[in-house]
């Protein structure tokens, strides 16, 4: 009797083990899979859009874009995780699909093209394309790029906050003053969970507008991608 | 528990370690198609917003 009601118990310890290492493949590798697919089925989609659209010359406006779709790439040669897909919204089906997000809640970011403001991104540590699974590679000078039809935005890395309460939204306010600026700019703000693997603070990198490059016929990236 | 569906699956060694094989499989396309991803958002491994609510965001 007692014999038999061990070697159940046995037996279900050794099923939620294995249920528990299944859980743990599907969170880092098998959501991966799925998020790079969709992401790169998306980027395919937006940058064969940009081509049958030509013309409108100069910055786009946010009435003339689809921000459904996704507003543009991300590069972060840092991160050496390639081109990143930007879409609009922070809520986890957005995010699960392998792209970066902007705040549109609590606090609403300016886009790239807004005089003043502040570009604030999430995307994913771990699972779901971890697209900035390497925001700790990134440092001060480092450049970060945003990419739309007609422009390169190109930003310079020049703060970092390595560990944050996950309730601090004045990070992606638009003058974050965390990050050692008092007066309003065009900045760019990373954010994600920190440390690897968990979700107990948020890591915050900024950046600021250093200029723009105007893209070409042949989409030359500019100098700090090459 | 597992001696119980051996037992009780038909056929050779052979079949049952392939039925076995399929069953295995089979829960295993469960677990990933339906019960992970209702599971993980329940799960405080994969928040990376700031927000100001008690955290029912991302």
């Amino acid at each position: 009797m007692l014999a038999g009601f061990l070697s159940l118990l046995g037996e279900f310890l050794i099923t939620v083990g294995l249920v528990l290492g299944l859980f743990v493949a599907y969170s880092l590798w098998w959501t991966n899979v799925l998020a790079d697919r969709q992401a790169s089925a998306r980027g395919d989609e937006i940058r064969r859009q940009w081509q049958s659209a030509p013309g409108a010359n100069g910055a786009p406006g946010p009435g003339a874009l689809d921000t459904q779709d996704g507003i543009g790439f991300l590069h972060v040669p840092a991160m050496e995780n390639g081109e990143v897909l930007v879409k609009k919204g922070t809520a986890p089906d957005v995010l699960d699909d392998g792209v970066a997000g902007y705040y549109t809640d609590p606090v609403k970011a300016a886009l790239p093209w807004e005089a003043s403001g502040n570009f604030a991104l999430a995307a994913h540590r771990d699972g779901h394309g971890a697209k900035f699974h390497a925001i700790d590679k990134v440092k001060n000078g480092d450049a970060v790029v945003f990419e739309t039809r007609d422009t390169w935005y190109v930003y310079k890395v020049f703060a970092e906050l390595r560990q944050t309460s996950k309730y601090n939204v004045d990070v992606i306010s638009a003058v974050p003053k965390e990050s050692g600026r008092t007066a309003p700019g065009r900045f760019i703000t990373l954010t994600t969970c920190t440390p690897v693997y968990t979700s107990k603070f948020r890591y915050i990198v900024w950046g600021e507008l250093v200029r723009t490059e105007k893209v070409d016929a042949q989409r030359t990236p500019p100098a700090e991608l090459r | 528990m597992y001696g119980w569906i051996w037992r009780h699956l038909p056929g050779s060694a052979w079949i049952r370690a392939l039925i076995s094989l399929v069953l295995v499989l089979g829960v295993v396309f469960v677990l990933f198609q339906y019960v992970f991803p209702w599971a993980e958002p329940l799960l405080p491994f994969n928040d990376v917003t700031v927000d100001e609510g008690s955290g029912a965001t991302p």
